[in-house]
């Protein structure tokens, strides 16, 4: 009796989710496999053909690709890295007790509360190569003598925009792990102690082993989410000066704001492939931990 | 109990999901049904897109589409959907809604885009509309030509509604300390962007820069006086003489007579330089005159590009009305378009939020005459003109042109090179 | 939580740290505020200043009164709400399942969840568009409702899925062991200790929603606007109007702080003594 009853469960209970997500994204994501593999340019809309890899082949040949490639990789690696560091410190004090801890939880989700749409305006603000607060703020200190245009030259301006997205994901982790922390017993802390237990000891030993699914999970979700921002630095450059900044997400936008819809939809495909790839380690090293 | 709670919150679930997609169904239904049902004291409503450009167009918009319902004595009830312009990706937002079967019966338009919508047979050609028109001559034949030369097929898809034509922002006092008059030569123009550009408190570095380059979307605009200075055209644009332009563009900035930031800069940046007093100089149209004014009173000027041997050229910015193939209330349409062409709503528009009327009538009003930026507005559009529009154009625009300009200022390409690329990316496949 | 440590190490170690990460993070809003006070001859000042020398409130007066900012934020509240609900319900039965089952196809369906949200969202505008278009729901807000749970469905599985799987099985497995059935078990001892994390989750759905641009602006009208569509509509040809759209920003930002304010109290450790045993 319960064992096939066990069979069904599990099914009914993903079917809802699983229901929804597929009546909407289905055809939408299969038209767009569709596309790749077609001259699928909206601006053309009669020269629209089946070219079988075409698309593929271009891609690959595509000097802007392979340059937006490594941006990506640098783009995720710095800001998911740094989100997740400095969410990770932030998500410890949170979960301390102390004076006003409720107020400093909730203004701490600020960044990720800010319209998206003000976000990349209020830095572009900010980094202004003429006076904006920042070089304002360097020139008070002394370290700088003249203002220097964060997001027009090449040198800066991949680091500014990454720095953004720090700040805006750094929310995220400290709310997730705060989350995840809530599960660690406190037993586990007080037997520490009483072994004479160090800070790094505690935090190496307990508390990461004890929210190791949660970390996987969040720096997982969030280099998936990283990598297909578009908007931080869509509006802060555009993807400029002369594709400095642009990553393949910003890239693909574009391509596909330009009605090239076949061409953005293999690049988008190869993105989806590469993330996968990405994934393969974490989901391994996930399900092997489960069934063990 | 809990066993009841949960198949209960299962069941909520699913119902939730049912409902959705039965919402949907009557939703449709209802849709569907109030199209047929429409009688005669029914009144026809037509859907317009438009953008803001700021709150004050937004009002005056809205008012004129309150005197339209009330006047045009026809039954017909315009209904104003705002959308945001957002960096020109409304174009794109029309387009999308059209495609998947929600466009309006007309709407604000720009005309770069306009082969990408004709190529999916999105919009209603106009002349049968406009050859019936009373108000037909009201309007320039060549304002209908230039409109007329953005598609091949030699269809009017586009209602003029009213332009912008580009000109030079500069500050008085800025030429007075400098020892400089208006400039009447290009080549003046290029030496005066280097004698305003100014260390004014001596500690050795610039405070005045003479010229505000507009390095990212947008930019090509005002660059284009450049190109055609020299004798060059958007026709050939790795002419000598195009070359030429583009490399005393590069110059302006890498002498030092933009601001550093100019490759990132956009409409924001060059009108927060310009009103800050970093820069002396800046092209930009009417629409920013108000608040010039309120920043500088009188410390403001302005005057057309300046004329050179081998050429002259600005850019006529543009907005017009079009019609979807797919309205049902075509003529009621035109009625609404016209309205805005000619009729009270050209009149109210272009007073309120000073933009160049395309109307010959109101174009006399004096409250038009009268206004001195609208004079020198009105100086350029002789040689005013347009990008080529072709199919490439809004790519060329939005991605090609700010990688390609800004690689040429940052140093990293040639003059030369930049322009084959430009002319590439606009003319091959 | 001994306490063990001076006032001086706690001040290095705690709140020097803690004050440095607020300071970045809570500078910009800071920034956003000061923009909105300023009256604009300072704005384009070519002095930086750091708070207004004469403070206006003109924008927020503008927002309420001309603007009727209020209807975007209500509809913007309604469409994030709703997804709110429904999305964390549905993904926690379906967290739950992979979480605590082993059923064929398990792992095929996780990967289905997060290949999901690793597509591009342009890509699938205009056949979205079309889909609700044909179901009737276009400008209703329940397209939003519909798109924000498709789209935070999948993430918020994991996430709750992860949270799940950090809590041993041992805690239900004791309790069905007495007799509870496994949804007894689910409700009486799973469900409270997940409460942290459906509040992190819900957080992250709600913010999802509340701040989503794209598929708002194509599918909503006058009528059913939110509130990133409404702060867009800010920035036109002309400039961004930035007193308007940083009072915007601030005026979107309170309420949602506020309200996390009281979610915060349930982010307080659910697991009791004794609960767990390897």
């Amino acid at each position: 009796m319960k064992k096939e009853k066990l069979y069904i469960w599990p099914y009914l209970l993903i079917a809802p989710a699983l229901f929804i997500v597929a009546a909407v994204v289905f055809v939408p994501v299969a038209n767009a496999i569709l596309m790749s593999f077609q001259s699928y340019d909206l601006r053309r809309p009669r020269e629209i053909v089946f070219i079988g890899l075409a698309n593929y082949i271009e891609v690959f040949h595509d000097p802007i690709f392979w340059g937006s490639l490594l941006r990506t990789a640098l783009w995720v690696i710095f800001g998911v890295g740094f989100q997740f560091l400095f969410g990770f410190i932030l998500a410890n004090f949170l979960n301390k007790s102390f004076k006003g801890r409720g107020i400093i939880r909730s203004v701490s989700l600020i960044p990720w509360v800010t319209p998206g749409v003000l976000i990349g305006l209020m830095w572009r603000w900010i980094y202004d190569g003429s006076y904006g607060v920042l070089n304002d703020l360097l020139k008070k200190v002394g370290l700088i003598d003249m203002p220097i245009p964060f997001l027009a030259q090449e040198s800066t301006v991949m680091p500014s925009v990454i720095v953004t997205i720090i700040w805006q994901g750094i929310p995220f982790f400290a709310l997730m792990l705060l989350a995840g922390l809530q599960g660690v017993p406190a037993e586990l802390y007080e037997a520490a102690d009483i072994d004479g237990a160090n800070g790094a000891q505690k935090l190496f030993r307990i508390t990461i082993p004890s929210i190791k699914n949660t970390i996987f999970v969040t720096t997982l979700l969030r280099i998936i989410w990283v990598a297909n921002s578009v908007d931080v630095i869509f509006s802060m450059t555009g993807g400029g000066p002369a594709y400095a900044s642009q990553t393949l997400s910003v890239y693909i936008f574009n391509k596909a704001n330009s009605l090239n819809l076949g061409y953005s939809s293999t690049m988008s495909l190869l993105l989806t492939l590469l993330l996968l790839v990405v994934a393969v380690p974490y989901l391994k090293s996930m399900f092997r931990n489960q069934e063990g | 109990m809990s066993g009841c709670k949960k198949a209960l919150t299962m069941i909520l679930a699913f119902a939730l999901s049912i409902t959705t997609l039965a919402g949907c169904q009557s939703g449709s239904q209802s849709i569907s049904s109030a199209a047929k049902s429409e009688s005669p004291n029914q009144p026809i409503v037509l859907k317009h897109w438009f953008w803001p450009d700021s709150d004050m167009h937004t009002q005056v918009m809205q008012s004129m589409v309150d005197d339209f319902n009330a006047t045009n004595g026809k039954n017909i009830k315009v209904e104003l959907e705002i959308h945001p312009w957002d960096g020109g990706q409304y174009s794109q937002d029309l387009f999308t809604a059209a495609m998947g079967g929600g466009a309006p019966d007309t709407a604000g338009f720009k005309l770069t885009s306009t082969p990408l919508f004709t190529a999916n047979h999105l919009l209603e050609p106009l002349d049968s509309y406009i050859d019936s028109w009373e108000d037909k001559d009201d309007i320039q034949d060549t304002l209908y030509k230039t409109l007329r030369s953005v598609t091949k097929d030699d269809n009017l898809y586009l209602m003029p509604w009213n332009t912008q034509i580009l000109y030079v922002y500069y500050r008085p006092s800025m030429f007075q300390a400098a020892g400089i008059d208006i400039p009447k030569t290009y080549e003046e123009f290029l030496q005066d962007c280097r004698k305003l550009t100014r260390d004014t408190n001596g500690d050795g570095k610039t405070d005045v820069y003479g010229y505000g380059i507009r390095g990212s979307k947008g930019g090509q605009e005002p660059w284009g006086s450049f190109i055609y200075a020299r004798g060059g055209s958007f026709d050939n644009l790795t002419s000598d003489a195009s070359i030429q332009g583009m490399q005393d563009f590069i110059d302006l900035f890498q002498d030092g007579c933009a601001p550093p930031s100019a490759p990132n800069d956009g409409f924001n940046e060059i009108i927060a330089n310009f009103q800050s007093g970093l820069t002396a100089m800046t092209i930009q149209h009417i629409g920013t005159s108000v608040n010039m004014v309120e920043k500088f009173g009188d410390d403001v000027g302005a005057f057309a590009f300046p004329d050179s041997p081998q050429g002259r050229w600005t850019s006529m910015g543009d907005t017009e009305t079009v019609m979807f193939s797919s309205s049902k209330n075509k003529e009621a349409a035109f009625e609404w378009m016209s309205y805005l062409a000619t009729g009270a709503g050209q009149k109210t528009w272009c007073v309120k939020t000073g933009n160049v009327p395309v109307s010959k009538t109101v174009q006399q009003m004096p409250e038009i005459q009268n206004n001195r930026f609208m004079k020198i507005s009105i100086e350029g559009a002789p040689f005013a003109g347009i990008l080529p529009v072709l199919d490439t154009t809004t790519d060329w625009i939005n991605n090609t042109w700010p990688a390609t300009i800004q690689a040429a200022l940052l140093g990293k390409i040639t003059a030369k090179e930049a322009m084959e690329q430009l002319d590439k990316a606009l003319y091959s496949k | 939580m001994k306490k063990r440590h001076s006032g001086l190490i706690d001040f290095f170690a705690l709140y020097l740290p803690l004050g440095v990460i607020l300071l970045f993070l809570l500078f910009p809003f800071y920034w956003t505020f000061v923009t909105s006070i300023k009256p604009k001859s300072e704005l384009y000042g070519s002095v930086v200043t750091y708070w207004p020398q004469n403070v206006v409130f003109d924008s927020y007066h503008k927002l309420f009164v001309d603007f009727n900012f209020i209807k975007p934020m209500g509809n913007s509240l309604l469409v994030a709400g709703v997804t709110t609900l429904v999305s964390l319900l549905v993904s926690m039965l379906a967290a739950y399942a992979f979480s605590r089952f082993r059923f064929p196809g398990r792992k095929i369906f996780m990967i289905m969840f997060l290949t999901n949200n690793m597509f591009p969202t342009v890509l699938l505008l205009i056949p979205l568009y079309s889909i609700m278009r044909s179901m009737g729901i276009l400008y209703t807000p329940i397209a939003l409702i519909l798109s924000y749970t498709t789209f935070t469905i999948p993430f918020s599985v994991w996430l709750l899925n992860g949270y799940l799987n950090d809590l041993p099985k041992s805690l239900e497995e004791a309790a069905m062991v007495d007799g509870a059935s496994r949804s007894q078990a689910f409700l009486r001892i799973i469900f409270p200790v997940l409460i942290p994390c459906l509040v992190a989750t819900g957080a992250y759905i709600f913010m999802t929603s509340w701040n989503e641009y794209t598929f708002a602006v194509l599918f909503t009208n006058e009528t059913s606007r939110t509130i990133p569509v409404a702060l867009k509509n800010l920035i036109g040809q002309l400039g961004v109007q930035w007193d308007l759209l940083t009072a915007g920003g601030i005026i979107t930002i309170i309420p949602v702080c506020i309200m996390f304010f009281f979610a915060q109290k349930r982010l307080v450790a659910g697991l009791t003594a004794g609960a767990v045993k390897g």
